[in-house]
């Protein structure tokens, strides 16, 4: 399948002017102002095929913002090209806009002082929406975000959760080809942001909108995304399937033993000493019986069948629980050791 | 998967643009009629402010019979004639002024910059300030009092001479503040330049030839306020050479409006390559 979405070697620089001290500082600043170039978004290549939602994260300042601006059409790149659908964003914006939705969970895209309604009408104006079309929208929309009951609300009157609907709904209104979402779920409560999750699910099956998401909160990347493109410092440290980050070498798996009596780590450990695995440190020392043992271990060298069976072998099991790595763990050694995952254990 | 580049004739692209400012329009309109109370204390306000200046003028024309040859009649007219074109542009000037503080600081340009209509167009029209319809009716009501007094003979073509110069004027009075308002893509320091500019405005009501020649040229040729009143007014209150004069406001309304255009541009440009 071709890519709908082909970046190439994009590239931003910023020039910053940096503010001398004190009062003279600010008069040589006049005369000689001390130029300072960032690289925001530094040689980054990818594609999006059509359908994917793609999670894309970074710390603040890792340019997510400025890779958004420019795929949106808003910013001019310094080097490198984007194309979306054979559209070059920052070349052919206005054509381009019309297949584009954007939505960013900082602030509205709606018009604050009008009733939601009138500025779907406004919109359904601006992209040339079909009366019969725009009807069958508001339909679908009403079922999943239930945006009916404040439909004649002023936008400023609505809470966060509400707006947040609203704004949703109003970038797929014109049935764009991507929709790109800059922290959705920014701000709002659990309950909240679950809706928003399912109505993004929904939306990307029914309409078919390919997505770029980018979020602080991972939950909502594990529960949308397959792929996650991950940046730091305006590079590209990650491109793939989140699934195989998880399984990397480095990651580790926890399995937590409740044992029916107390047994010294010592000695369980004694009972697995053929296995790759690594004890987390239990309270009290290695002599002390006690009741829970966690056992970290990576998918490529071992699995918890074996584990388990070397433990029964010797002891009695009532419990267990097997965790996957945190994918803020994941992200966090990402960011702190680069892709080469480091061998110490997760704590 | 290729996205298609929507390709439509200017003609097309301005009517349906031209479309959507109207809708803009609309919206505003109801909105503010919901705030009736507002709108009258706006209506009140204007009549106040206006009342005043009237009444200046009134002073002045009680020590002097006229100004270089200019009856209080004639300058009424002129009075009355600027505030059309100054209704006009305030009606949608009103995020000319906080154009810094709302689009570039606050990020809204980035919002206008992803919908497919005109950039200026949205931010000119996603605001109106009420109180120049109120301009408008009270210049009206001057303008034809003074013209009763002055017993001016105001035929079909004065009027249709009128619809022109007017919306020329309006536009003169946009350019100069758009070039204004594009400062602030280059300097953070927000519209200090617009209250002073502002002000000059106020000149620019009594007849340029009461001014030296430093001044008229500065008004004609610089800060270009004498195309917004006086010069158009002259078609009905000056003399024969003055009248061909007043013709030229459309053509300075292109020109000023034209730079004013190529500066905004060139602020768009550098706000899209350099970001907020």
């Amino acid at each position: 399948m071709a890519p709908l979405i082909t970046v190439q070697r994009l590239t931003k620089d910023y020039h910053l002017t940096d503010r001398r001290e004190g009062v003279l500082g600010g008069m040589v600043d006049l005369v000689r102002p001390q130029k300072r170039m960032l690289r925001a978004v530094d040689d980054v290549s990818f594609t999006i095929d059509p359908g994917e939602m793609v999670g894309y994260i970074g710390a603040n300042g890792a340019g997510k913002s400025t890779t958004i601006k420019m795929l949106t059409g808003i910013l001019t790149p310094t080097s490198g090209e984007v194309r979306v659908g054979g559209l070059v964003p920052y070349r052919q914006r206005q054509s381009y806009t019309r297949h584009i939705g954007v939505v960013f969970g900082q602030r509205t895209q709606l018009w604050w002082d009008l009733a939601v309604v009138e500025s779907f009408r406004l919109l359904q104006r601006i992209y040339e929406v079909p009366e019969a079309r725009y009807r069958e929208q508001m339909t679908f929309f009403n079922e999943l975000l239930g945006i009916d009951e404040f439909l004649h609300q002023p936008v400023r009157k609505l809470s966060l959760g509400q707006r947040m609907r609203c704004d949703l709904a109003a970038a797929l209104l014109h049935e764009p080809r991507v929709l790109f979402l800059d922290e959705p779920t920014i701000g709002l409560d659990v309950v909240a942001k679950e809706n928003v999750r399912g109505f993004l699910r929904q939306a990307r099956e029914q309409l078919g909108v390919t997505v770029i998401l980018t979020t602080h909160d991972l939950t909502d990347i594990e529960q949308l995304c397959r792929r996650i493109i991950i940046i730091d410092h305006g590079k590209v440290m990650y491109n793939g399937l989140l699934e195989d980050l998880r399984r990397g070498p480095g990651h580790k798996l926890r399995l937590c033993l409740d044992l029916a009596e107390p047994v010294a780590p010592a000695e369980l450990q004694a009972a697995c000493a053929h296995l790759p695995v690594e004890w987390a440190e239990t309270e009290g020392a290695d002599r002390t019986p006690v009741l829970r043992h966690c056992a970290l271990f990576s998918r490529s060298e071992t699995n918890a069948a074996t584990i388990l069976a070397a433990v029964l072998a010797a002891h009695r099991l009532r419990d267990m629980a097997l965790t996957e790595p945190a994918i803020e763990d994941v992200v966090r050694r990402i960011y702190r050791e680069g892709l080469v995952p480091a061998p110490e254990a997760l704590g | 998967m290729q996205l298609a580049e929507y390709r439509t004739s200017r003609w097309q692209d301005l009517r349906r643009q031209t479309g959507i400012v109207l809708a803009y329009f609309a919206q505003f309109l109801k909105m503010r009629l919901a705030y009736r109370v507002d709108f009258l204390v706006d209506l009140g306000a204007n009549l106040f402010a206006i009342g005043v200046q009237l009444a200046t003028l009134g002073v002045l024309f009680s020590k002097v019979p006229a100004l270089k040859g200019w009856s209080f009649e004639s300058v009424l007219f002129i009075y009355g004639f600027s505030l059309l074109p100054l209704g006009l542009f305030n009606l949608i000037s009103i995020n000319l002024y906080r154009f810094a503080e709302r689009y570039i600081a606050e990020g809204n340009l980035d919002r206008v910059l992803l919908r497919p209509v005109n950039p200026l167009a949205q931010v000119l029209c996603e605001s109106f300030n009420m109180s120049g319809l109120n301009e408008l009716l009270l210049g009206t009501g001057v303008m034809i009092y003074a013209a009763n007094q002055l017993e001016l003979a105001v035929g079909p073509l004065d009027i249709l001479v009128l619809l022109v110069l007017v919306p020329s004027a309006a536009v003169i009075y946009a350019s100069v503040f758009l070039m204004v308002t594009a400062v602030s893509f280059w300097h953070e320091d927000r519209m200090g330049l617009a209250p002073p500019i502002y002000n000059v405005i106020r000149f620019a009501r009594y007849p340029l030839t009461i001014y030296g020649k430093g001044v008229q040229i500065f008004l004609m040729f610089v800060l270009p306020f004498a195309w917004v009143a006086y010069m158009p007014a002259t078609w009905f209150v000056g003399d024969a050479e003055q009248t061909r004069w007043a013709l030229l406001t459309p053509l300075v309304a292109v020109l000023f409006g034209g730079l004013a255009m190529m500066v905004w541009r060139a602020g768009l440009r550098r706000y899209e390559s350099t970001g907020n």
